[in-house]
């Protein structure tokens, strides 16, 4: 893998820092909203959507396409107004933690130098290449602080959308899905929601494994199991108890 | 390429310029306020339509007009009450959610959208005019380039440098710290600092303060002061502290604000708590006290009380907009209607700050024409960037006169411009000592206060370019209609000599001069005149920094200030026309007056209409009518300010 393709135009320097980007981002466990982006919130909701509307009709033999309506837009306020709160509570953490570390920059300069040399002694600096390299790292406040969120904290700058675009994903993925159930709904009343609902989930699976970069294949298929396991346990449990 | 956090942190960490968020999406941040008043002001609009054919309908859009203007509302609100302040924001909102309780959702959402929009308005007013602070720290420079004992140049973060270290210059930057020259010779000037063009020669053994940029060719000096106790560090802390010292000017309706507030919320209770008492009615139903306090307190908190005083001052900003005056904050205009001195710095403010060409003379009787002097002057000068160099260009130039060619060019760094006619003529210019070592004798000139002079040879001809800075034009008239019109008493601040400030301030009729001021001077003398009453000053140089931002308000110039001059300042003249602050006065007094207008005639809707119509005295349709007039007429005498 050596040469000039391994670092893609980058510096050795910045190619480690990239190579550690990758390296968090894939090691994060992925839980709905906490990949950031609005296609992945769209997605997130979307299976969120269709997997209710399956329990719910599990659980009801017939519903109200008016009650339905209302439900679903009342989920709809729900998901965008939640997706948008998280984002905006993740984006006071991230600013909190930048405020931190320029007061630790500006106020333990000696303990962040030490850090810094840590760090690059740990890339293979040493001796007086060690010492000129920390020097032009802290030459510039700017340049340090962006290397200590990097590498130090291990945060991705510019990486994440703004929380109302991840909200107006999420109510796209809501309305879509919704769409897509009250269409089957109305064709074919039980098994049109339910290939809809699954197809639904199969299609927002697959697209999040892309954005991923995971296998779409097997993301499809556990999450229509999943989705298969959920409804039918509650439909079965509904049965158990309203035989 | 690395993110710039510094406009990050002088925003007060907006997520507009959020570093985490991609720069495709920062935009979604924007004006959220304003955003989120318009859409509820659309939902309000559905709610007040549906609410005559669908009333669920209705109250589906009032309950998103209460999420998106009610929610911000509400937090201010108790935010305000953790601090124990109770004022007409706190009132307006419980106003606003107890309408809901007594069925008059719609009106509740009506004040909570004005409510919202004109904070919302005024936040997008003052971003816009708020100029990021950060300029203050760009124009310290961040690193220098130190030279180690084996000659290697590298980067250094200045705050690491330790007195003794060799710092080497290259042209055209800023110097980081103050030291002494060891290697090299070049002007710099302090124009940074001072307002002042004029280039000064340094040579080894000569002092450079921080701040100062090098013009002409690369210094190495060493590093007498570390960064905590340089020049321009030593301005910056004085600015932070001024700006902190400064007292603050609060609107003179907040506090009669607060005394509203709580006297109503006061007798809310006290309605609801006796009224049962006295009149023999229930505490609760329809016809109860709670009611009928919850009805009193709404009434007392009319959509005219609102829009009163962020309606005046977005008229009255919005129209010192268009006339090229940014105020940052409605706030200035009270700070402006109080002020009774103005006092003025002299380089770049009362003169123009540019070296002027003003005279041409022969030396030695030369036959030779004043222009073709001034073309083969024009043609050294124009090779490099220089204020003088600038100043005889631009003569040429206004002249039209056409330049011969100048062949064997060469600098003199900091003394002067050599090179040879095409007829094989030498010339020269630069320094009169410059041009004294050529002729080796003494030259018998003189030159006046405030003036620069320049010497050219032209083979044996000898030639003086006089230069000095000019006063602006019309300033006389400018301020003999300050005193008149608005009554401010004009003075002036400068760090120059005593005798340029005489010799300005007599042509300019000013009477009180304040001279040789070192940027804590100026401080002192701005923080003692505003004891005595409301001062402005009106800079543009990084050393009146501290008196701008210690003033009572401190006026800048937008054009040729320094960035820090124009950060520490309230008010910015975009196009540098002091004639503007004439009408700028007028127009601040005039807002305080709209306001107070406003105010009483929201009350007089109070006490007039609502009122009465509570206690059964007058019609409710009458009251409605009175009320909404009274909304509509405030509107109306604040866009009064828009001309």
């Amino acid at each position: 893998m050596n040469g000039p393709n391994h670092f893609e135009g980058k510096d050795p320097l910045e190619h480690v820092i990239e190579a550690r980007r990758k390296g968090k981002l894939a090691a994060s466990e992925i839980h709905g909203e906490e990949l950031s982006g609005h296609y992945s919130a769209a997605g997130s909701a979307a299976k969120e959507t269709a997997i209710i509307i399956l329990i719910l009709l599990a659980l009801t033999n017939t519903i109200s396409p008016y009650l339905l309506l209302s439900f679903l837009f009342g989920l709809l306020i729900w998901k965008t107004s939640s997706s948008a709160i998280l984002g905006w509570r993740r984006l006071e953490r991230l600013h909190r933690l930048i405020e931190e570390e320029r007061w630790e920059i500006e106020h333990h300069r000696p303990q962040e130098r030490e850090e810094l040399t840590a760090l690059y002694a740990a890339k293979g600096f040493s001796g007086k290449q060690l010492e000129e390299v920390i020097d032009v790292l802290m030459a510039d406040d700017n340049r340090l602080l962006q290397i200590m969120l990097e590498e130090e904290l291990g945060l991705n700058l510019e990486a994440f959308e703004h929380p109302l675009k991840q909200a107006v994903g999420a109510a796209m993925g809501v309305i879509g899905a919704s769409a897509l159930l009250v269409f089957g709904l109305s064709f074919l009343p039980y098994w049109g929601a339910l290939l809809c609902g699954l197809f639904v989930i199969a299609v927002a699976a697959g697209f999040t494994a892309h954005l991923e970069k995971n296998r779409p294949l097997s993301a499809i298929i556990w999450n229509i199991a999943a989705a298969m396991l959920a409804s039918g346990c509650a439909y079965f449990l509904g049965q158990l108890f309203y035989p | 390429m690395a993110y710039l956090f510094d406009e990050f942190f002088a925003s007060g960490a907006e997520e507009s310029v959020s570093p985490f968020l991609t720069p495709q999406s920062r935009s979604w941040g924007e004006n959220l306020s304003l955003k989120s008043a318009f859409g509820a002001a659309c939902f309000l609009i559905l709610a007040f339509g549906f609410s005559f054919t669908h009333p669920p309908l209705s109250n589906l859009f009032l309950s998103l007009v209460y999420f998106l203007a009610g929610v911000p509302a509400l937090i201010a609100a108790f935010n305000d009450l953790k601090n124990l302040e109770i004022n007409i924001d706190v009132l307006m909102t419980l106003a606003a959610f107890l309408a809901v309780l007594i069925g008059s959702g719609l009106e509740g959402a009506l004040l909570l959208v004005l409510f919202e929009l004109s904070h919302g308005m005024e936040d997008s007013v003052s971003r816009k005019a708020r100029s990021a602070l950060h300029n203050l720290n760009n124009l310290a420079p961040k690193f220098a380039h130190a030279i180690d004992r084996d000659g290697i140049v590298f980067e250094k973060a200045v705050r690491e440098i330790q007195t003794g270290t060799h710092l080497l210059i290259k042209q055209g930057e800023i110097v980081p710290l103050d030291g002494t020259v060891i290697e090299g010779t070049s002007s710099v000037n302090l124009v940074h600092l001072t307002g002042e063009s004029t280039p000064n020669l340094k040579i080894p053994g000569d002092l450079l303060p921080a701040g100062a940029r090098n013009l002409e060719s690369a210094l190495t000096m060493e590093v007498t002061r570390t960064s905590s106790d340089s020049t321009l560090t030593r301005i910056i802390q004085l600015i932070t502290a001024a700006q902190e010292a400064k007292p603050r000017v609060q609107r003179w309706l907040d506090q009669f604000g607060k005394t509203y507030a709580s006297t109503i919320i006061g007798l809310t209770a006290l309605f609801a708590l006796l009224l049962p008492w006295i009149l023999s009615i229930p505490y609760l139903g329809i016809e109860g006290s709670v009611y009928r306090a919850l009805a009193f307190m709404i009434a007392a908190s009319p959509c005219a009380l609102i829009i009163a005083t962020p309606t005046a001052y977005l008229s009255a900003i919005s129209a010192c907009a268009k006339k090229g005056i940014l105020l940052k904050g409605g706030i200035i205009l009270d700070a402006l209607a109080s002020v009774t001195q103005i006092a003025f710095d002299k380089t770049g403010t009362l003169t123009t700050g540019h070296l002027e060409c003003t005279a041409i003379e022969s030396l030695t009787n030369s036959l030779l024409p004043l222009d073709t002097a001034l073309a083969i002057a024009a043609a050294l000068e124009r090779q490099v960037v220089h204020p003088i160099a600038t100043a005889i260009c631009n003569l040429a130039a206004d002249k039209k006169i056409a330049l011969p060619e100048i062949k064997q060019f060469k600098t003199v760094p900091g003394y002067g411009l050599e090179g040879v006619l095409a007829n094989g003529t030498a010339v020269a210019i630069g320094l009169p000592e410059h041009i004294a070592a050529k002729l080796n004798h003494k030259l018998p000139i003189t030159k006046n206060a405030g003036q620069v002079l320049t010497l050219l040879l032209i083979g044996s001809d000898l030639f003086a370019l006089r230069f000095s800075d000019q006063i602006r034009p019309k300033m006389d008239e400018f301020l003999r209609k300050i005193e008149q019109i608005n009554g401010l008493t004009p003075l002036m601040l400068t760090g120059d000599h005593e005798q340029n400030a005489n010799h300005v301030a007599n042509l300019l009729g000013i009477q009180q001069i304040h001279a040789n001021l070192r940027p804590e001077d100026k401080l002192a003398k701005v923080a003692e005149l505003a004891e005595h009453g409301g001062l402005a000053m009106v800079g543009d140089g990084i050393n009146d920094a501290p008196a701008l931002a210690r003033a009572t308000v401190g006026i800048s110039m937008g054009r040729i200030g320094s960035a820090t001059a124009v950060d520490a300042s309230d008010v910015v003249l975009l196009n540098d026309d002091l004639a503007q602050l004439n009408w700028l006065f007028l127009k601040a007094k005039m807002t305080k007056r709209i306001v107070g207008q406003n105010i009483g005639l929201a009350l007089a809707v109070i006490c007039l209409a609502t009122t009465p119509a509570l206690l059964g005295l007058i019609p409710l349709w009458l009251a409605v009518v009175l009320h909404e007039g009274g909304t509509v007429l405030v509107g109306l005498n604040s866009l009064r300010l828009l001309k």
